[in-house]
């Protein structure tokens, strides 16, 4: 047998920084730039509250539709997925949206878009605040 | 609460948005965060005003 085939058991320290990363990258999900800055990463963290803050609230302003478990095919199922993203802004849109919904128009439309943004962009953001928790980006 | 945005100014919003968040999340040094936050901005408005431009003549 050559080295190359031996399994080396990992270090316990390497449990616990991945431990911690998770905490950090669901953190980030559930308050955007909530992951950066308990990395003290500030600069990160307002960019990341501010801009999903923003995308939400355009997007719920335009009447977009939030799209909710009980979607019915595949793609309102991703719009969900895309929604949820968001953490805790999915139900910061929803009391936003008090006259509910309206894609008639373009800019209910657009709102949609806006939304579905906002959570992909905060899972993207929450990615990278647990990849930088285990050292894998600057 | 009710936004009445024209089509470029939901686009100028998105795009500086995404600029932003892209520009912090990829770059480090305040300097490169700016220069690709405006050079990503930039290229989200050309490519955004292109293809409306592009699709003019099937609009008619």
């Amino acid at each position: 047998m050559t080295d190359d085939t031996q399994v080396t058991a990992a270090p316990r320290g390497d449990s616990k920084l991945e431990t911690r990363a998770l905490l950090f990258g669901v953190a980030g999900w559930i308050l955007p730039g909530l992951g950066h800055a308990l990395q003290k990463m500030w600069g990160r963290a307002l960019a990341c509250f501010l801009t999903v803050a923003v995308l939400v609230v355009i997007g719920a302003g335009m009447r977009g539709n939030l799209f909710t478990a009980d979607g019915g095919d595949a793609f309102a199922s991703l719009g969900y997925l895309a929604d949820l993203g968001a953490g805790s802004f999915y139900l910061v849109a929803k009391s936003l949206e008090t006259r509910g919904p309206d894609v008639s128009h373009a800019d209910g439309d657009y709102g949609t878009r806006f939304l579905a943004v906002a959570g992909v962009l905060n899972l993207l953001a929450a990615l990278h605040a647990y990849e930088a928790a285990r050292g894998r980006k600057a | 609460m009710t936004l009445q945005l024209s089509h470029l100014q939901a686009m100028l919003l998105f795009a500086l948005a995404i600029s932003v968040a892209f520009g912090f999340l990829s770059r480090r040094p305040a300097m490169e965060r700016v220069k690709y936050i405006v050079w990503s901005l930039f290229l989200f408005l050309l490519i955004g005003i292109g293809i409306g431009w592009a699709m003019y003549p099937l609009s008619r």
